[in-house]
C-alpha cells in the first residue's frame, strides 16, 4: 500500500508504505512527460529491471543495500526495505574528520568490492548513500548500474565520486578522497594483478580527455 | 552620456562570433553589435573566422559605439574574453582590447566566457542562485555556485550538443547553422527511431548519437521507411532528453530553486519545454536568458569584467594571456561570496 511521498528524486518517486506488515519504500520511475513515450519506456523499463536485479545480487557480496521484495516491470516499481538513516550528503558536515576517514575509508572497500566482482555502482555521490543511526552505510540507487571487467568502466566510476566531492564537499575533498582509495586499496585484491593502481591511475587520465584541458596536461 | 569611468566596452571573440557591448556599471546596456562569421560550407576554420574578424573589428566596434551614442573616448574599461575558445580567434579579441587598454590609459580585464554567459542570465533574468544548463556549439555544461566556484556538475565527454546538430545538419545537407533547420524539420514528425541514449551519471555523450543518426540518413532504408524529419525528431527528443535528465538530476542534487537556460541551442522551443517541465516537478523557477543575450555577445563579457573590476580592479598588460583551453571550475569568483 503506497502511502505518503516522501522523496521526490531526479527519476523516481520514493513513497513510504506496508507491505505485509513491512515497513517498505516503493521507487516509482514516473512517467516522464517531456520525453517520447517510447523512449521513455524504454528506459523505466530497462532501469528498474536492472537496478533490482543489482539490488539483488550486490547484497551477496555483504554490502548494505535494501532487500527487494516485488519488482513491478509494467509499472516501474521496485518494492524494498525502509532504510531509516540519513543522506550522507546532509550529515557529512556534522560529523568528527576521524569519522569521515572511517567512512569513506568504508565506502572504498564496498566500492572494491563492486568493482572486483564486476559490478559498476554507476551514480556513486553523497545522496546515494545512506548512513544509519547505528553507524551503517547503505549503497542505494542502482539505476545506472552495469556489469563491467574494464579498467575505464571502473575508473569512470571512482571519477565520478571526486567530482561530486569536490563540488559538493569541496573542503573536506582531500581528506575524503585520500580516505576513499586507502579503502580501496586494501580491498581490492585480485590474483597478484597491479588492477587497482591502474584504475586509480586512469581517473587522472580520464579527467584530462575533458573538454578545455591544457596541451601540456594531456597524457 | 555619465562621467567617464562609468561606461565599459566587452569584447567577444571565442569562435564565430564577434561582439562588443556597451554598458554601465550598474548594468544599463547601451548598445550590443555581433558580427557573425557563416561558413559557406563546411565548419568554421579557424583562420578563415580570425581573418574575419581581423578585417571587420573596427567596423563593429565603431558600430557599437554610435549605437551607445558615445565616443571611445568616453569608455573607462575595456573587458575582453580570455578563456575558452579557438586560440587563434580569441588572440585577436585580446589583442584589440591590450590595444585600445594602452591608447585610452584604461583599465583591462580578462573574462572567462563560460562564466559570462551565466552572469549575464542571473542581471537579465534577475535570478540569484540558480543551476545553469549551457548548450551552444562549443559548450554543453551543467553548473552551479558551490565552494567558491562555478562547479561543473555534468558535462559532455565528447561533442557539444551544437556541434552534434550542426554536423547532423551538415551531413542532412542542411546549411549552417542547422539547428533551427532542424528543430521545424522535428515538428512535422512524432516517428521515434531508436537512438543511443548515454548519461553516464551527469555527464553525456553524443559522439554515438551523431553517427547513429548518421547511419540513419545514409541507409538504404532512408526516404522508403523513415524520412528526414522523422531522423531530425528522434535526433532532437533523444539528445534533449538527455540533457534534461542530466539537469534534473542535478537539480536533484544540489537542491536549487531557480535554473537557468543558456547558449545559442537555449533558442530551441522544444529544449525550453522539456526544461520547464522538470522545473515545475522540483518547484524550481525557470528563467531562459532573452535570445539576444543568451547566444555569444559582447554585453555578457563586459558586465563580467564589470564585476571582476569591482573586486580586484584591472588586470597588468603582460598578465592578459588568452586560454583556450580554461575550465570555468578553476576560476575565482570572489564577486559570489
Amino acid at each position: 500500500m503506497k502511502e505518503k511521498i516522501i522523496h521526490k528524486g531526479a527519476e523516481a518517486n520514493l513513497y513510504c508504505g506496508n507491505w505485509f506488515d513491512k515497513k517498505v519504500i516503493f521507487k516509482y520511475r514516473i512517467p516522464k512527460k517531456y520525453r517520447n513515450e517510447e523512449l521513455d519506456k524504454t528506459i523505466r523499463n530497462i532501469r528498474t529491471l536492472n537496478e533490482a536485479r543489482a539490488l539483488i545480487r550486490v547484497k551477496n557480496y555483504g554490502l548494505n543495500v535494501p532487500q527487494v521484495y516485488e519488482i513491478d516491470t509494467k509499472n516501474s516499481i521496485i518494492v524494498m526495505k525502509y532504510i531509516e538513516g540519513e543522506k550522507l550528503k546532509n550529515v557529512l558536515d556534522r560529523l568528527a574528520n576521524s569519522r569521515k576517514e572511517e567512512i569513506f575509508k568504508e565506502i572504498g572497500r564496498y566500492i572494491a568490492i563492486l568493482h572486483m566482482n564486476g559490478h559498476i555502482h554507476g551514480d556513486i555521490t553523497t545522496s546515494n548513500i545512506i548512513l544509519t543511526k547505528n553507524q551503517k552505510i547503505f549503497f542505494i540507487d542502482f539505476g545506472l548500474h552495469e556489469y563491467s571487467d574494464s579498467i575505464e568502466d571502473k575508473s569512470v566510476d571512482l571519477h565520478l565520486l571526486k567530482r561530486i566531492l569536490i563540488s559538493t564537499h569541496g573542503k573536506d575533498f582531500n581528506m575524503c578522497f585520500n580516505a576513499f582509495l586507502t579503502g580501496y586499496h586494501q580491498q581490492y585484491r585480485k590474483e597478484a594483478t597491479e588492477e587497482n593502481h591502474q584504475i586509480i591511475k586512469n581517473i587522472d587520465v580520464i579527467e584530462t580527455r575533458g573538454r578545455y584541458v591544457k596541451k601540456e596536461e594531456r597524457l | 552620456m555619465e562621467s567617464k569611468k562609468k561606461i565599459c566596452l566587452g569584447i567577444e571573440s571565442t569562435a564565430h562570433t564577434f561582439g562588443v557591448g556597451v554598458l554601465d556599471f550598474e548594468g544599463n546596456v547601451y548598445s550590443l553589435v555581433n558580427d557573425i562569421y557563416t561558413p559557406k560550407e563546411g565548419g568554421l576554420h579557424p583562420v578563415l573566422v580570425k581573418e574575419h574578424h581581423l578585417n571587420n573589428f573596427m567596423i563593429t566596434i565603431k558600430n557599437a559605439l554610435s549605437n551607445a551614442n558615445c565616443s571611445i573616448k568616453d569608455i573607462g574599461l575595456i573587458a575582453f574574453s580570455d578563456s575558452p575558445g579557438l586560440g587563434q580567434v580569441l588572440k585577436i579579441g585580446a589583442i584589440i582590447a591590450r590595444m585600445l587598454s594602452q591608447i585610452l590609459k584604461i583599465p583591462i580585464i580578462g573574462v572567462n566566457h563560460c562564466i559570462a554567459h551565466i552572469e549575464i542570465g542571473r542581471l537579465m533574468c534577475n535570478i540569484e542562485d540558480p543551476l545553469t544548463l549551457y548548450v551552444s556549439g562549443g559548450n554543453t555544461i551543467v553548473s552551479a555556485f558551490e565552494s567558491a566556484r562555478y562547479q561543473i556538475f555534468g558535462e559532455t565527454l565528447d561533442l557539444s550538443i551544437g556541434n552534434m546538430l550542426d554536423s547532423f545538419a551538415r551531413d542532412a545537407g542542411l546549411a549552417h547553422p542547422g539547428g533551427p533547420k532542424i528543430e521545424k524539420l522535428a515538428q512535422k514528425s512524432n516517428n521515434y527511431l531508436e537512438l543511443p541514449y548515454v548519461v553516464k551519471g551527469m555527464d553525456l555523450s553524443f559522439s554515438g548519437l551523431y553517427t547513429a543518426a548518421k547511419r540513419l540518413i545514409e541507409s538504404e532504408q532512408y526516404g522508403k521507411n523513415y524520412n528526414l524529419s522523422d531522423v531530425a525528431y528522434s535526433v532532437q527528443e533523444t539528445c534533449f532528453a538527455m540533457l534534461t535528465e542530466v539537469t534534473e538530476r542535478a537539480l536533484a542534487h544540489t537542491e536549487k530553486k531557480e535554473v537557468l537556460l543558456t547558449g545559442g541551442v537555449a533558442a530551441n522551443k522544444k529544449l525550453q519545454k522539456m526544461i520547464e517541465y522538470i522545473c515545475k516537478e522540483h518547484n524550481a523557477r525557470f528563467e531562459v536568458v532573452p535570445l539576444k543575450y543568451a547566444g555569444d555577445n559582447g554585453v555578457m563579457i563586459g558586465w563580467t569584467g564589470i564585476l571582476r573590476y569591482k573586486m580586484e580592479g584591472g588586470q597588468e598588460i603582460s598578465d592578459t594571456f588568452i586560454k583556450p583551453k580554461e575550465r570555468m571550475d578553476q576560476i575565482t569568483v570572489p564577486w559570489r561570496d
